[in-house]
């Protein structure tokens, strides 16, 4: 089954983190990555939340915003797509993310196709 | 330029959708998804390629949080509000505005919304 690992945390701490502790970050996920066992299918970071755009269509009408639809503490940062066999497998993996260790990780499966 | 595209259903559609039969269920998702291939076909005549999932009910997500050595699970979505994730797109788009028009023809753009989130490029 796949799994979308939603990475959630403070973006200021991120924004405003050195490069030494970018770097540091990097090689944790780097190394998170190499010992995933092939399990990740994709992922990717996310630019900050002031880059995003929501969109809604309302009477036929497009209304376009500024910024994320929720505003909240932590804020989603990126995200694994996982190739898992169970949920439990994937909050194993999901644990050992280094976001989990700092903010939080937000597990939820693909919907199977009834076929 | 890759987009992340966060689909989110309006809540009251989704405990609505939660009460149906499996019969039911079955049945309104077929009637979407002409709507849902009309997109698709768009896409397609646009070249945007793109990657994506519907998600199982949020009600069934888990939330994990490790502090030290001890792993916090709660259940349910990450963020509580009128609206809850129910799938994604990573879609390849010529620019934001090509993410927009892909966005506002999201068949439930019309209840609930699109973020569009654009992906760090290394």
């Amino acid at each position: 089954m796949k799994v979308i690992a939603l990475i959630y945390g403070e973006e200021q701490r991120w924004e405003s983190a050195s490069e030494e502790e970018r770097t540091a970050m990097y090689a944790r996920y780097q190394a998170f990555a190499e010992t995933a066992d092939g399990k990740i299918l994709d992922g990717a970071e996310l630019a900050p939340t002031r880059t995003a755009t929501t969109v809604r269509v309302r009477d036929g009408e497009t209304v376009v915003t500024d910024g994320p639809y929720a505003e909240t503490k932590e804020q989603l940062g990126g995200f694994y797509l996982l190739e898992v066999d169970s949920l439990d497998e994937a909050a194993e993996l999901a644990a050992r993310i280094p976001g989990a260790a700092t903010g939080a990780v937000e597990i939820r499966a693909g919907r199977m196709e009834e076929s | 330029m890759k987009y992340l595209l966060l689909l989110n259903n309006d809540k009251t559609d989704v405990e609505a959708w939660g009460k149906l039969s499996p019969a039911d269920a079955q049945k309104a998702r077929e009637q979407e998804l002409p709507r849902w291939n009309e997109l698709f076909g768009w896409m397609e005549e646009q070249g945007i390629t793109s990657d994506g999932l519907e998600l199982e009910d949020a009600s069934k997500a888990r939330v994990l949080r490790v502090r030290g050595s001890e792993t916090m699970v709660s259940d349910g979505p990450f963020t509580e509000t009128k609206e809850l994730l129910g799938g994604y797109f990573l879609a390849d788009c010529k620019d934001l505005d090509q993410a927009i028009e892909l966005a506002q023809r999201v068949p439930l753009v019309s209840r609930g919304s699109v973020e569009i989130r654009p992906l760090v490029t290394q």
